[in-house]
């Protein structure tokens, strides 16, 4: 350890930590643009330049490290001077071009310019373009235009350290030099998108995401994906009640400052709703389709009510499939519904494997996502039994079945699932989107996104991460855990539950492995349930918060 | 002092020095062998005592940059004889290599036995074709009279050499763009720290020395150290090669002690001015600052010429007289560094193409006076540690140089568009007339 003084700030460092995070730690922001805590460091940009006392130039704080009694200055007249002059060269054949550019608002050229670059410009030439370089989708999901490059080669370091794939790369030199990719060669890798994510500028954007919304208008929440069961920790962002993206949100325990393209843009999904209100099956028994009648939500919990208490009464068999895609908070309401308001009705989950493992890099590392639900390990932890064809012979046809997450694909376009579900003689199903299904169902009720409420996911390196929610339910759709709720408190005590914070807390005190755990207590990073061996590697350390980018 | 006798040189006439017989015949090797006969240490030592500072443009002494490499870290050394000679106006390097390899090859077996090193490069320049076949060719006979190979000389130590060339970027010539251009990568300088005594080429410790240092090293251990320090001045030993061009009568490559007067570097053994009066010397290559007529008393030396605010660099003397139009002088060097960048910095990569597009400006009569200004605002913007390597001060020097000596001629290129690349010599260099005062001449450059 060592001691630093930042512009008069004196804090305690391990000796060679870089100045870019002492600085952080001392709270002195240092402008930069290639630097990036996920990445290697070059030291191109020169905006980080800074005056270490008994050196005579500047120095880029980004490749300096802490020695014990090291002065540093990061604002006095020379370095200023030096930030202006990095600012004035950078601009100077940078297009003025923020009102259509996608990129404005979160534009690290944007914010270091006003923050340390001066009005006026003295450059009178015309500026530098890229013909056949600009608005030019180099990949899947990005669309690169080089007028807007800085070359910070941050993108170029992602693809050869993160994804290993190496797409990007500088062409030319000098003046010319561009960030392109080689012919026949897109810019197409499983986390492809976190190139755009890096980029300070308007160089790389996604191509999903352009144009849609000034980020300024977009409301964040933290999140966790749910594409699989390594968790990405994600940021939704939002606006009026549509989800715009997902972002990547640091976490070096679950996948550091990246996600994988398939689970960010799942995000899309998450806006469809073809279940807006709930809907009971008019005429039953030989009628196909098409019979639908909407009803309240007062009539169709009654209704599911009713039919749940007719078969608890006269002893016939129900059973609740609460897949692994469904928050713990539901998955521990519907194993409660179905211990203790429904006597001996059987619980069981579905856990199914992912159609294609997805990965991420975390510290060096591919985490990769085995299951496609994001809460598999959730559900062995409140000991659910695992079920792949739902309905076992034995026992014969249930009387009802309830299937608190309809939407999970890999069940609801099952056909054979589906036939073996609809054994049950009334089959209520909590849906979002229309499937097979709920085309089979007797009763819908329209379910909401996680995204929608709060909750937590215990992925499969049993890690307890929660999610915020990004925006209240649609009208009529609702979480989970509140229509279990609402059907439980029909049946008795223990179920008055007015927000998922207080099933968890509920849950907490149940469940052993989660004792003493509080929902504020998980906080934005999470908490491994792993029991803590002598043996076993700490938690990386709390790491820098980097924004966007 | 006595008169001097060329060494590195002396037989670069004979075609047939180029073979490994007649070297040898003529006394070659025989420092190599009496370095084998001295432990490493002695080796360094010697080479430290003769003072010999490295010839390739920085001048820093060869024996300490040797001292940095530690010893023992478990990974192997790497010796790079940096041959990617490029600096505008150099051309000594390319002598030496294309007359007299085995000169070079001598003194890598002896810096590489005094560093440990059991595998050397030559980086060459890619355009040096020529150079590059009668290396390997010097090279493989080396191996056959086993003088490289598992048993140098028949003594205990190996040494495996290979010639690498370039692929035509200035910047090469910087060692870490040199080291990341070998290792297979795109040519540009790494940051530093690291630096390359502990971590170079393959992430193991490197030294890279200039051609004609390594060149001198055989020299230094057949004739000895003292006679090496008789030469030349206290702090610049033995001999140098001075590449001279320009507006001289015998342009070439010189062989003279260092420090030498510049005066008498061009009067006495160029052969004197061709076609007109003397009006400015670039002293050390493209990124030396220029000197004016008045200021050409002066020893060629690294010291005596940064006491004058320019540097030796790789001491090529571009000479130019006064039908020479000093704008048009600065656009050419301005349009070789902005085609040079490496493009990695902002100050350099933004820097470089903007200065040469004022000064085009200027030159083709479209400038203003505050042009001059902001032209001095960014060489200053892209030099001094604003930078990741020195070329950033490299392509700032000359602006920087050029309008502080020659500004006059600048404003009168914006004022009076005209140009002082006279045909002929005009009759008094007084540069002070008013801008329009001048005639409207047309001009004809050199």
């Amino acid at each position: 350890m060592g001691k630093v003084t930042i512009d008069d700030i004196a804090i305690e460092v391990p000796d060679g930590t870089n100045l870019m995070e002492a600085a952080r730690k001392a709270g002195v922001e240092i402008p930069h643009f290639c630097y990036h805590p996920g990445l290697s460091v070059v030291a191109q940009c020169r905006m980080c330049l800074v005056d270490i006392t008994g050196i005579p130039k500047v120095q880029p704080a980004c490749n300096s490290f802490a020695k014990d009694g090291m002065i540093v200055n990061t604002q006095n007249e020379k370095v200023k001077e030096a930030q202006r002059a990095v600012m004035e060269f950078l601009l100077i054949n940078h297009p003025l071009d923020c009102p259509i550019c996608d990129q404005a608002g979160e534009c690290k050229l944007q914010d270091n310019s006003f923050g340390y670059g001066q009005g006026g410009s003295r450059y009178t030439i015309s500026k530098r373009q890229y013909p056949g370089f600009d608005r030019t989708a180099i990949g899947p999901h990005v669309v690169a235009d080089m007028t807007r490059c800085i070359q910070c080669t941050r993108c170029i370091r992602f693809c050869q350290e993160i994804s290993e794939t190496g797409e990007l790369s500088f062409q030319e030199r000098g003046g010319r030099t561009l960030v392109w990719t080689h012919e026949g060669r897109p810019l197409d890798n499983e986390m492809s998108a976190c190139a755009a994510d890096v980029c300070p500028v308007g160089a790389l954007t996604v191509k999903e995401f352009r144009f849609r919304a000034r980020v300024w208008y977009l409301e964040k929440a933290n999140s966790i994906c749910a594409g699989c069961d390594v968790g990405c920790n994600v940021t939704v962002e939002s606006k009026d009640k549509i989800a715009y993206r997902f972002l990547p949100r640091q976490n070096f325990s679950v996948n550091d400052h990246w996600m994988c393209d398939y689970g960010r843009f799942l995000v899309e999904d998450f806006n469809r709703r073809d279940v807006k209100a709930p809907r009971r099956r008019a005429t039953r028994d030989g009628d196909p389709a098409g019979s639908f009648e909407t009803i309240s939500f007062d009539a169709a919990i009654d209704a599911a009510a009713a039919s749940l208490l007719a078969a608890k009464e006269s002893k016939k068999r129900i059973v609740i499939v609460a897949p692994a895609s469904l928050p713990t908070e539901a998955l521990w309401l519907a194993k409660k519904l179905a211990v203790e308001a429904l006597g001996s009705a059987e619980i069981v989950t579905f856990i199914p494997k992912g159609e294609k493992p997805h990965r991420v890099k975390n510290q060096k590392t591919w985490a990769e996502g085995i299951e496609g639900v994001p809460n598999g390990a959730g559900a062995r932890l409140l000991g659910l039994a695992e079920s792949t064809n739902l309905l076992p012979e034995k026992g014969g046809n249930p009387e009802v079945v309830l299937v608190v997450d309809g939407d999970l694909a890999s069940l609801s376009q099952d056909p054979n699932l589906v036939k073996n579900l609809r054994k049950a003689r009334t089959l209520i199903v909590l849906a979002r989107l229309d499937s097979q299904l709920t085309a089979a169902a007797d009763l819908v009720f329209p379910l909401a996104p996680h995204t929608e409420s709060e909750g937590t996911f215990v992925n499969g390196r049993r890690r307890l991460q929660r999610f915020d929610r990004a925006f209240l339910p649609l009208d009529g759709n609702r979480p989970a855990w509140e229509l279990l709720s609402r059907i439980g408190r029909l049946f008795g005590e223990g179920f008055s539950f007015v927000t998922a914070a207080a099933v968890f807390e509920a849950m907490s005190a149940a469940v052993p492995s989660l004792g003493g755990i509080t929902f504020p207590s998980i906080g934005s990073e999470g908490i491994s349930l792993e029991p803590k061996t002598a043996g076993a590697a700490p938690d990386p350390k709390p790491a820098p918060e980097e924004k966007k980018n | 002092m006595a008169k001097f006798e060329p060494i590195l040189t002396a037989q670069i006439s004979d075609p047939r020095q180029k073979s490994i017989d007649t070297y040898l015949k003529k006394g070659g090797y025989e420092g190599l062998k009496k370095a084998l006969s001295l432990n490493p240490d002695e080796v360094t030592a010697q080479v430290k005592a003769s003072g010999l500072r490295g010839r390739g443009g920085a001048g820093f002494p060869c024996g300490v940059k040797w001292g940095f490499v530690p010893k023992n870290t478990g990974n192997p050394i790497y010796l790079l004889c940096n041959a990617d000679e490029s600096e505008p106006g150099t051309f000594k390097d390319r002598l030496i290599i294309e007359n007299d390899p085995h000169q070079i090859i001598e003194g890598i077996a002896i810096a590489s036995y005094a560093l440990g090193v059991r595998t050397a490069y030559i980086y060459i320049r890619g355009e040096m074709y020529l150079g590059a076949k009668v290396l390997n060719a010097a090279i493989a006979e080396c191996y056959q009279k086993g003088i490289l190979g598992p048993r140098v000389h028949g003594s205990e130590f190996a040494l495996d050499l290979h010639v690498h060339r370039g692929a035509g970027a200035y910047i090469c010539g910087e060692e870490t763009a040199l080291i990341e251009s070998l290792e297979g990568k795109r040519g540009q300088p790494r940051i530093k720290p690291p630096f390359p005594a502990i971590k170079g080429v393959f992430g193991c410790p490197t030294v890279v020395n200039n051609v004609e240092t390594l060149a001198c090293l055989p020299h230094i251990f057949t004739r000895g150290v003292d006679w090496f320090t008789s030469i030349g001045v206290p702090k610049g030993t033995g001999p140098k090669l001075y590449c001279i061009s320009g507006h001289v009568n015998r342009p070439g490559v010189y062989e003279l002690p260092m420090g030498v007067n510049l005066k008498e570097l061009i009067d006495e053994h160029a052969g004197g001015m061709k076609g007109g009066k003397l009006k400015a010397v670039i002293p050390g290559g493209a990124s030396a600052p220029v000197l004016t007529a008045d200021e050409i008393d002066v020893a060629l030396d690294f010291d005596s010429l940064a006491a004058r605010g320019t540097m030796l660099g790789s001491a090529a003397v571009i000479v130019m007289n006064d039908t020479t139009c000093m704008v048009n002088t600065t656009v050419n060097l301005l349009k070789f560094f902005a085609h040079e960048s490496c493009g990695q910095c902002t100050p350099c990569r933004e820097g470089t193409p903007w200065s040469y597009r004022l000064l085009s400006r200027i030159e083709e009569g479209g400038g203003s006076l505050a042009d001059l200004d902001l032209l001095l605002g960014i060489a200053r913007n892209m030099s001094n540690g604003m930078t990741i390597c020195v070329f950033g001060d490299a392509a700032a020097a000359p602006i920087q140089s050029f309008i502080k000596k020659f500004r006059t001629e600048f404003e009168e290129h914006i004022a009076g568009r005209t140009c002082h690349g006279l045909v002929e010599p005009s009759p008094s260099p007084n540069h002070s007339a008013l801008p329009g005062s001048m005639p409207a001449a047309i001009s004809v450059r050199s």
